[in-house]
């Protein structure tokens, strides 16, 4: 067979499209763990409360989505629900499935920074007048998120990584613009290595970054 | 919600779960090994050996894993090498594995206080044997939460094996449906499998945590 001769020109025509995937890549990321923040928060804090029943159904929702693959909760809600006569988009499907999938770790990881916070500051906030409910907002949350930052930090590198699934059902991210690109051209070598430049540079961009702010918080303290 | 589909094909789906397992048991008896190999260069004399090991695992743990099954099933053949996708979603997945365990090796071994190792050396003992009777025993007891909580990921990440058309649990529901179209069925029928598979590694890993938080 013919010796291999790597082609930059596919490079050079195909990175401008490649970079666009991964913008789409880090939108896509961004917005799914801003949401994956807010509902993984909700969740946590319904974890705390004294009825066992709804102690019960957040303990089924996070080991659920915790112990299934991401690709078959992205199939249930794009090919399965629609049986149902839910019929979302790929975009609207694949977020969902990554919303509810990294929900299901941060919760589990705001549950372990609130139970962190000591007692006492519980107890002191109370009885400086704070009620319930400003105690938890002003008083734990705010303790529970520094102590929960590094963990949340993974799941966001780990979500970065994960979003490359939603291409599967035809939503476009970095990965799917790759497939894209080489099917056509059918230089796959050069593509996929130039992909997984940009995850590298991506993921580990990401993770100085996330280091950086752990560091100023840990300074503010 | 139709049953009877779940009951016909379930035979079905069991036999992609015994692929499933079989494919996660493979990749991680050598993803293990290897990674183990891996995770102790970092602490071999040799800074260009440390540098380049920890530059590969870094590498490897930052791709995503479907882009690395892409890459050996449709990039590789460019190189001459062209794999099947069985073989293909092995080597991908026993890259990811090495390298992930890599890491868990690594964070193990540095949690270790370094008076252990110059306690142990300075009673005579050489470097190896240091590493060998008193750091790794020790670090090992660390390392096991989150080994399985890596393997746990590979078991669900085998479902990506069926995207190049490898079967296991992912792909025979795939074709089950094809046949059937109850894709709500069938596909939460497997993610019920996967569950039953994957809970208690979590539960276990959980537990053996808590073990080591309290010491």
């Amino acid at each position: 067979m013919a010796a291999f001769s790597f082609d930059w020109n596919a490079i050079r025509s195909g990175l401008p499209y490649l970079l666009q995937g991964a913008g789409l890549t880090v939108f896509i990321a961004g917005v799914a763990m801003l949401l994956a923040l807010g509902v993984g928060m909700a969740i946590a804090i319904l974890s705390q409360v004294p009825a066992r029943a709804v102690r019960g159904l957040v303990r089924a929702y996070v080991e659920v989505f915790r112990n299934t693959p991401l690709l078959i909760q992205i199939f249930i809600v794009y090919f399965g629900l629609p049986q149902l006569g839910l019929r979302l988009s790929p975009f609207l499907s694949g977020l969902s499935a990554l919303v509810l999938y990294t929900a299901a770790y941060n919760a589990e990881i705001f549950r372990a920074g609130l139970e962190a916070v000591p007692k006492g500051q519980h107890e002191a906030a109370r009885s400086t007048g704070l009620s319930a409910l400003q105690t938890l907002r002003h008083v734990i949350i705010p303790q529970a998120v520094r102590i929960s930052f590094p963990a949340l930090g993974n799941n966001l590198v780990s979500l970065v990584k994960n979003t490359s699934l939603v291409s599967v059902i035809g939503m476009v991210d970095l990965m799917f613009v790759a497939n894209d690109i080489s099917f056509n051209n059918f230089r796959t070598f050069e593509i996929y290595a130039t992909t997984a430049v940009l995850y590298v540079l991506l993921v580990l961009g990401l993770t100085r970054v996330l280091n950086a702010t752990e560091r100023r918080m840990l300074r503010l303290r | 919600m139709n049953w009877t589909v779940i009951q016909e094909n379930l035979p079905y789906l069991l036999r992609g779960t015994m692929s499933t397992l079989i494919i996660a048991s493979g990749v991680v008896v050598l993803g293990t090994s290897a990674g183990v190999v891996a995770g102790l260069l970092r602490f071999v004399p040799w800074t260009w050996l440390v540098t380049v090991t920890a530059w590969i695992v870094e590498f490897i743990r930052a791709i995503p894993l479907l882009l690395q099954i892409f890459f050996v099933f449709f990039a590789l053949p460019a190189l001459g090498l062209d794999l099947p996708p069985y073989p293909s979603a092995i080597l991908a997945m026993t890259l990811w594995m090495t390298a992930n365990t890599a890491e868990v090796v690594r964070g193990g071994i540095q949690s270790i206080p370094r008076g252990q190792f110059e306690a142990a050396r300075s009673t005579g003992l050489s470097a190896l044997q240091t590493m060998r009777h008193v750091i790794f025993p020790q670090a090992v007891r660390r390392m096991l939460p989150p080994f399985v909580g890596v393997c746990t990921i590979l078991v669900k990440d085998t479902s990506l094996a069926a995207i190049i058309g490898v079967f296991e649990l992912t792909r025979a529901t795939q074709e089950t449906i094809e046949r059937t179209f109850s894709s709500f069925e069938l596909y939460l029928t497997a993610a019920a499998i996967y569950f039953v598979i994957c809970f208690p590694l979590t539960q276990f890993s959980q537990r053996a945590e808590a073990r080591l938080q309290r010491g």
